[in-house]
């Protein structure tokens, strides 16, 4: 008894040995002269209350990569810091990809909150990350040299959004609701003075992400509204509401931002969805794409831009170990920063600018027509 | 009659109860070695132990830290201090509250709005040493306010109404006053904290601070167990009527125990918005609420060292260990071993399971591999040297997912018939279990380390639970449920 | 007036579904006195059991069966699979700790929710499942009342969630084991001495308590269409919050609890703001536990000393 106790804590001390002893790192970095190893890091709510979100981040890295692995004969590898859309969460996934020395950049995180709160940490580590959905416009005021995002912020999309509505929907009144996240609230922020300025009545509701029942909200539609404004994340919420409009006889229309923009999940006739980049599944060139990710299911707006964001950190990676040299975090920073890609799959190209915005941020509205299929508003 | 002082006599004194004088002997102590550390922990005396583990605490950076360990660290003091102080609340005056976490993030969200830039046009900021004081002071008013129904509410009802106050905490900093709470985005900028001529903007100081701060908590607080207050709460705890019945003010004692955890929360909080330079609604949610519970559970609720080791270990193994998926493939396989080991009484049936499970895996993966080839063309999901070691032995096959999918479910089955089944047939099952999986861990488990991070840490928190109740340091008590 | 009875009939389908999640909490909460936090993630499981019934039999687009077979058979087995994932659980986490201080199956409980969410999101990924309830059941085959409409799934939800708070009720006052439930709430160890299997008493009522659950779970499939692998937290909370607030233990008071929620729910968002919805509610339930401490319907505890 005595003897077995005594081999069970040993064990259980080597055990925590051998813990300590490998947490701060895999295997040492490759001096890679043949093969061009590195590893990326990915920061997205994988788990969690939106893993809707993140494992469609997820599912569309680990596409990228094993494409560009094979293309540039790159040796790759991912390595997942769960944040769960929680800024503490990303201080720590954060963390723990800085102090990874294999690590040269990351993709994510997803949240603008969570930019803000680790922002200082990737500074310090001389580490880029780039962003798909942290649409703040505060981001990208030289807070945080070492961040960039493929799409554009808030203040383009927001006003763009808004004075389509006001220029051509002429509603003369509308219902905004916002999730209660930091996405929305900015949206909202950037489109009730446009609309208010406009003359339109506009009714600011507000509900949690978390909520999958609108019957009560939507029975706040007055006859008057015509459109609602649903700057949302999660478009299966959306599909949802629009789903109690039509139960309850209500004329309004959905407007949404590019959280909705989801051929499979977002389908409600008549409605408007703006977006970032067009349908890549109405791409002929990203038909094996879209065909490959098909098999992780349905996915939205989400997947593609982290997609792009991975490339771009591949091609760095790859030109860094072409010209000769090991790649290291400063020099795939700077090939970052040189990234000019005529074409992507957001169908348009990627350069950034000087504060990390992609200088061709394009803005795309669509219609949904009443098969169902989304149609590009021209202009 | 003798003037000289009497030998002890044979029987009963009068004034002195043997029965309790005697009580420290019939303490339960843990078996064999662990037993003798105990009694030998005990005759050192808990302020040493104290003092010796403050000092492994400080010395720990020294050894060699990286940036994630110290970051780990950090959070895993400040749940610490969040446990130690729940246990005020849950462990000594038996209130269960699940609202804990809004003190943590009132402290949090005060320090923030007093040391910087928030209020008005340059904000207020108050050197730390007068913003964490208010701040505590603030928490513990907060305290005696959402402690306040206790006097009316018992038990699960109280659990109710802490909870609300917890979840309208983050609907509050969420929605209400955008402008100065800062809504979703929360507050930024905070001040460090600067105190004593030194400011504190490292990683590095902010855990040397907080190990000075849970020591230095810790000792107050056990001068407060050690108290009549701290005898008094534990007398509400077991028997609120018959406490009342001794003149023990029971509604004064239960609001002086809200009072006082929420002071601690406040403290915990201060540091933590200081060193995150930021807050966030999110913050304050429930999964840092159940890590506390699970920390203070785990650890021996009623044990201010039990919180506090018990935070330590939740939160390294949760956020550190399992953060990275060598160290949860170290752990997963480890446990396994581990439990066979205690669990499999003669060494001859534990090398006899081994055995089987050795070969029962290479059978299965010759016959697998000889029917078709893609059943075993895929590699084991683990990296490093345990993938490699069980190339062989363990069926990978080309499509993981689906197979592993099944495996997992079938996993599950035999793990519930497996706690059904006596003696043989148990053995003989557990073989399959074990090969079942390591399969299920190196086709799907090892692939998804996010996913797998949370799994494990509910089947820890179930099967520890379940192999001790009353936690690592806890006491064994057993309630009247009437 | 059509609105304030659009959003009673709102309040009111809610409220049905709350009310059926909270009846299964409180039964199991009046037989072992344990807040099983994992009661969500059984409903969960049940509106994923309903969602792979159709995909089963077709798809919401072209289903084989007709659509009263089709519901039958949704619920029956999510009741069944979620009545056994209940008993398993009961057996294989909660047994062992029947004696321990009641602070330790609530972790237990906290662990298994960590670990049924987790598993969904392993097994069946991320994205949402959608029932499309609308393609087999059209919005047109229910009513409209001036401008208050009510579909058919709400009628169906209401009417199921009353006929199985009756079947309940009924087992309770009528049956055995409805005798015996009580009996082991009160004092298990004289349960036992007067012959009362114990051990199925309790299986018996996680049985019933998960299946409830089970059923809420594709009832709200039907309602909401959208599940995931995280519906069962804020289900749970709700759960919890309904059962304590009419009075734990109390099966009318669960269904009241419920009810109550679901008006406040509804009639806040509708004539106040939605965005402090869930700040009234939580105000207005404080509220109320301050007035009637042991809850709406509880009885209040008379504590022997």
């Amino acid at each position: 008894m005595k003897g077995r106790n005594i081999i069970a804590a040993s064990a259980l001390g080597a055990l925590v040995a051998a813990g300590c002893g490998s947490s701060g790192g895999g295997t040492t970095a490759g001096g890679g002269s043949k093969a061009c190893k590195a590893s990326i890091g990915i920061e997205a709510p994988i788990t969690g209350p939106v893993a809707v979100l993140g494992q469609e981040q997820l599912h569309f890295a680990q596409l990228a990569l094993s494409l560009d692995n094979k293309q540039n004969k790159t040796k790759i590898t991912l390595v997942q810091g769960d944040t769960q859309l929680d800024p503490k969460q990303a201080t720590t996934a954060t963390q723990q990809l800085t102090s990874n020395a294999n690590v040269l950049a990351v993709v994510g995180p997803a949240g603008s909150q969570e930019v803000e709160a680790v922002g200082p940490l990737f500074a310090r580590a001389t580490m880029a990350f780039i962003s798909g959905s942290a649409t703040n416009v505060t981001l990208t005021q030289g807070k945080y040299p070492t961040f960039f995002r493929v799409v554009s912020n808030d203040h383009v999309q927001g006003m763009n959004d808004a004075n389509y509505i006001v220029n051509n929907l002429h509603p003369k009144a509308v219902m905004i609701v916002d999730d209660q996240e930091v996405y929305s609230t900015g949206l909202v922020g950037f489109m009730t003075p446009i609309l208010k300025a406009a003359g339109i009545t506009v009714d600011h509701e507000s509900v949690s992400q978390k909520l999958t029942d609108f019957s009560s909200l939507v029975a706040k539609v007055t006859p008057a509204t015509s459109v609602v404004i649903l700057p949302w994340q999660v478009a299966a919420n959306a599909q949802q509401f629009g789903r109690n409009l039509a139960q309850q006889h209500k004329k309004a229309v959905i407007f949404g931002t590019d959280g909705l923009f989801s051929p499979d999940a977002f389908k409600i006739p008549g409605s408007y969805v703006s977006a970032f980049g067009p349908d890549i599944t109405a791409i002929p060139a990203d038909a094996s794409l879209v065909t490959a990710a098909k098999k992780y299911g349905s996915f939205g707006t989400f997947g593609p831009p982290i997609f792009a964001a991975t490339h771009v950190i591949d091609e760095a990676i790859a030109s860094v170990c072409k010209a000769g040299q090991t790649p290291s975090r400063s020099n795939v920073l700077a090939a970052i920063k040189k990234t000019n890609e005529s074409t992507s799959i957001l169908g348009q190209p990627i350069s950034f600018d000087s504060h990390g915005d992609n200088a061709h941020g394009k803005f795309f509205l669509f219609k949904i027509n009443s098969a169902g299929k989304y149609e590009l508003i021209p202009g | 009659m003798s003037l000289d002082p009497q030998p002890k006599a044979a029987g009963p004194q009068v004034g002195a109860d043997e029965w309790v004088a005697r009580q420290e002997d019939r303490r339960e102590y843990l078996p064999s070695w662990l037993g003798s550390a105990q009694r030998a922990g005990e005759r050192i005396g808990w302020w040493p132990r104290l003092a010796v583990a403050a000092v492994a605490g400080l010395l720990l950076p020294v050894i060699g830290l990286g940036g994630f360990q110290l970051q780990v660290g950090i959070d895993a003091l400040v749940i610490a201090v969040l446990a130690v102080g729940l246990n005020i609340v849950v462990g000594w005056a038996g209130l269960l509250d699940l609202g804990y976490v809004a003190f943590f993030g009132f402290g949090a969200y005060g320090f923030a709005l007093l040391s910087s830039s928030q209020i008005g046009k340059a904000g207020i900021h108050l050197p730390a040493l007068l913003s964490v004081p208010i701040v505590m002071i603030g928490a513990a008013i907060l305290g005696l306010i959402v402690g306040w129904p206790s006097r009316r509410l018992i038990g699960d009802y109280l659990a109710i109404v802490t909870l609300f106050f917890g979840e309208a905490f983050v609907e509050f900093t969420n929605n209400v006053a955008p402008k100065t709470l800062g809504g979703p985005n929360g507050i930024i900028s905070i001040d460090p904290i600067r105190s004593f001529g030194y400011q504190f903007t490292s990683n590095e100081s902010y855990y040397y601070l907080l190990v000075v701060v849970l020591v230095l908590t810790m000792a107050v607080l056990r001068l407060l167990d050690t108290s009549r207050t701290g005898r008094a709460w534990r007398a509400v705890r077991e028997d609120p009527l018959a406490a009342a019945a001794m003149t023990i003010p029971v509604n004064r004692l239960k609001l002086m125990a809200f009072a006082f955890g929420a002071m601690v929360a406040a403290l915990a909080g201060t540091i933590f918005a200081a060193q995150q330079i930021s807050v966030f609604p999110t913050n304050f949610d429930t999964p840092i609420l159940i890590l506390v519970y699970a920390g203070l559970i785990l650890g021996g609720a009623g044990s201010i060292a039990g919180a506090a080791t018990g935070a330590l270990v939740v939160m390294v193994i949760y956020d550190g260990l399992l953060r990275s998926p060598t160290d949860s493939g170290y752990l997963f396989y480890g446990l396994i071993l581990l439990t066979l080991l205690v669990k499999l009484r003669p060494w001859r049936r534990l090398g006899l399971v081994l055995a089987a499970t050795a070969a029962f895996g290479f059978a299965a993966h010759a016959i697998a591999g000889a029917i078709s080839s893609s059943a075993v063309a895929g590699r084991p999901a683990s990296a490093g040297w345990i993938g490699s070691a069980l190339r062989d032995w363990v069926i990978v096959p080309a499509n993981p997912q689906i197979a592993g999918n099944w495996g997992f479910v079938l996993l599950v089955c035999m793990l519930i018939a497996l706690v059904q089944m006596k003696s043989w047939w148990r053995t003989i099952l557990l073989v399959p279990t074990l090969y079942l999986a390591c399969f299920v861990w190196e086709t799907r488990l090892a692939a998804e380390p996010s996913i797998t991070r949370q799994l494990m840490i509910g089947a820890i928190l179930i099967v520890m639970m379940n192999a001790r109740p009353q936690g690592l340091l806890g006491e064994r008590r057993v309630e009247a449920l009437t | 007036m059509g609105f304030f009875f659009q959003e009673l009939v709102n309040g009111i389908v809610v409220g049905a579904l709350y009310s059926l999640i909270a009846l299964g909490f409180s039964m199991v909460y009046g037989v072992l006195k344990l807040l099983n936090f994992a009661h969500g993630d059984l409903y969960m499981v049940g509106a994923f059991a309903g969602y792979f019934v159709i995909q089963w039999f077709g798809g919401s687009k072209a289903l084989t069966i007709p659509v009263p077979l089709l519901l039958v058979i949704m619920f029956v087995l999510a009741a069944a699979l979620t009545g056994g994932l209940g008993v398993a659980i009961e057996r294989f986490a909660y047994r062992p700790l029947r004696n321990a201080p009641r602070i330790a199956p609530l972790i237990t409980a906290i662990g298994i929710s960590f670990f049924l969410e987790n598993a969904a999101l392993l097994l069946f990924g991320g994205q949402f499942r959608i029932y499309n309830t609308s393609d087999f059941i059209p919005f047109s085959s229910g009513f409209q009342i001036g401008s208050v409409s009510v579909d058919a799934v709400q009628i169906m939800v209401v009417v199921l969630g009353i006929a199985l708070m009756i079947a309940l009720q009924q087992l309770v006052v009528r049956t055995k084991l409805g005798k015996q439930m009580p009996a082991v709430a009160a004092d298990r160890e004289a349960a036992e001495m007067l012959g009362i299997n114990v051990n199925f008493t309790i299986a018996a009522t996680f049985f019933l308590g998960s299946a409830l659950a089970g059923v809420a779970g594709v009832m709200a499939g039907l309602l909401f269409n959208q599940v995931t692998n995280t519906i069962g937290f804020l289900a749970g909370l709700k759960a919890f919050t309904a059962a304590v607030v009419g009075g734990i233990g109390s099966l009318p008071g669960a269904m009241l609890g419920g009810l109550l929620i679901g008006m406040a729910e509804s009639f806040i968002t509708g004539y106040v703001s939605s965005t402090f919805t869930n700040l009234l509610v939580f105000g207005l339930l404080i509220a109320v536990m301050l007035v009637r401490p042991s809850g709406l319907l509880g009885q209040v505890q008379l504590q022997k000393v």
